[in-house]
């Protein structure tokens, strides 16, 4: 407990965890320009083209907002120790060391599950608010059935956080813990999307992009990744993004010098 | 508080090729300040490092207190150590720092404050470590060491970037602290300095033990500490790269 306390602490003491979390909570404005600029467009249009007017779904797309800087607050909150050596004296003031990995991964991973559902709700709110009935209706389908997608999109961002705090620590570079993450939302998918059938589909189910919907089960064959797999195994997928990374650095802290 | 002591016993680290520490066995008593020389990359560092349990020995065994440090759960209580003043984060002020170190060992923020008092960094504890200059960065980690009221004390090179002041305080300090009854390991470079604050000297070279004496009988054999340590050192002064 007082390790947690200590962890808590060092996230709440520094300026740049409330500039990340501002970073990702910047979704919602991003979301609010984006519906507005659409919304605008699709009055502007001439009336014979707008039933065949579509939107993507803002919060399904700017949730990449939030993964990112999460993905960074948790990375920093691991390797800004490493950089700077803190980490002998965290790791002498706490000998067992894996306590303070523990302790780190509960803090950020509960700001993730704070800031991931902010930024998601954030975004659907402000998007149903502007778009109204525009784009066919996009944003007039009851909330509860929006429900699940969106509470499995935001769960991503929790997952992000981790997934930056295990590689942070494995890798103990904030450089590198970063583009490892950024290469899997980005360069990633587009490798696996240029790979020959069925490999393309198969790997692209297991993108991390891909597994709110196949864990809500409405995954969409227009999807550029794949969704083959059922419900019960994306979560499990998503839950090992998080998890592996975390638990072979908690492994790997006990063994290592510092 | 008297059987507080380091105890090295055959200590050998290698990194990768690298001998770092070599069958190194010595004691640290209590009740004075031990200070502890050699050339740059002779093993300092490293042992102070296998002795925090932050290394991990290749052989031999490191004791505090009769124990291995990775042994000790709540271990600011029994040994302080300032190993390197620049590792702090620099967005976060020196009280948050502190704050943050004693919470892992249920240390209070009282004594927080106090040991900002004690290096007399009060009036700076809310601005920010980046801002700090490397002496007051060495106060602060003076500070850290000193949360928990330990019998064991170890400093790696504190006097760096003091002023006279501050090495004037360091020393009284250090006395102060061994003539409590504790067990205090200095090291640094500046031989009239360790002369006049430390008793019992420990010199390594290569990562071996090249003597353990007295700062007494050093002086009684040699000129000056300086040139004892000159002369027992001369063959032991290399470089990482000469490797």
């Amino acid at each position: 407990m007082s390790i947690l306390a200590s962890e808590w602490l060092k996230v709440r003491s520094i300026r740049s965890t409330y500039l990340i979390i501002g970073l990702s909570l910047s979704a919602v404005l991003l979301g609010l320009g984006l519906a507005a600029m659409a919304a605008g467009m699709y009055d502007s249009a001439p009336p014979d083209k707008r039933p065949n007017a579509r939107i993507a779904e803002l919060e399904e797309v700017l949730v990449i907002v939030p993964q990112l800087c999460m993905g960074i607050l948790g990375t920093l909150a691991m390797t800004s120790e490493y950089v700077t050596g803190l980490i002998r004296t965290s790791l002498t003031v706490v000998p067992r060391r894996w306590p303070i990995l523990t302790a780190k991964a509960t803090i950020i991973g509960f700001l993730g599950l704070i800031v991931g559902p902010a930024a998601v709700f954030g975004t659907y709110f402000v998007s149903r608010w502007i778009l109204g009935d525009r784009f066919s209706g996009a944003y007039t389908t009851e909330f509860l059935d929006r429900l699940p997608i969106l509470a499995a999109s935001s769960l991503t961002v929790p997952v992000f956080a981790l997934l930056g705090l295990g590689l942070g620590a494995l890798l103990r570079s904030t450089a590198g813990a970063i583009a490892t993450i950024a290469g899997l939302v980005y360069v990633i998918p587009i490798i696996i999307g240029n790979l020959p059938e069925p490999w393309s589909e198969r790997l692209g189910s297991l993108m991390i992009g891909a597994l709110p919907r196949q864990i809500t089960g409405d995954g969409n064959a227009s999807s550029v990744f794949g969704s083959l797999l059922p419900p019960a195994a994306a979560g499990a997928c998503l839950a090992a993004y998080a998890a592996l990374p975390v638990l072979a650095a908690i492994w790997l802290v006990r063994r290592r010098d510092v | 508080m008297l059987d507080a002591v380091i105890e090295l016993h055959q200590l050998t680290k290698h990194y990768g090729g690298t001998l770092a520490v070599d069958d190194l066995s010595f004691k640290v008593e209590p009740g004075h300040v031990t200070g502890f020389l050699g050339p740059n990359g002779a093993g300092k560092s490293t042992t102070m490092r296998l002795i925090l349990g932050l290394d991990a020995p290749t052989s031999g065994q490191a004791l505090v207190n009769g124990r291995r440090y990775a042994t000790l759960s709540r271990p600011m209580h029994e040994v302080g150590a300032l190993l390197d003043a620049g590792a702090v984060h620099g967005g976060r002020s020196a009280y948050n720092h502190l704050l943050c170190l004693a919470r892992t060992n249920d240390i209070s923020a009282t004594r927080v404050a106090e040991a900002l008092e004690q290096v007399g960094l009060s009036g700076v504890a809310r601005k920010r470590v980046g801002g700090f200059s490397l002496g007051m960065k060495q106060r602060l980690g003076i500070a850290a060491a000193l949360l928990g009221d330990p019998g064991v004390l170890m400093f790696d090179e504190p006097v760096n970037g003091l002023d006279p002041d501050g090495v004037r305080w360091i020393r009284d300090l250090m006395r102060s602290l061994a003539a409590e009854g504790r067990t205090i390991l200095l090291s640094s470079h500046l031989m009239s300095e360790m002369a006049l604050t430390a008793e019992r000297i420990v010199i390594i070279g290569r990562g071996k033990l090249i003597a353990e004496s007295t700062v007494a009988e050093l002086t009684a054999r040699y000129p000056s500490l300086e040139d004892a340590y000159m002369a027992l050192t001369a063959d032991s002064v290399q470089y990482g790269a000469a490797r």
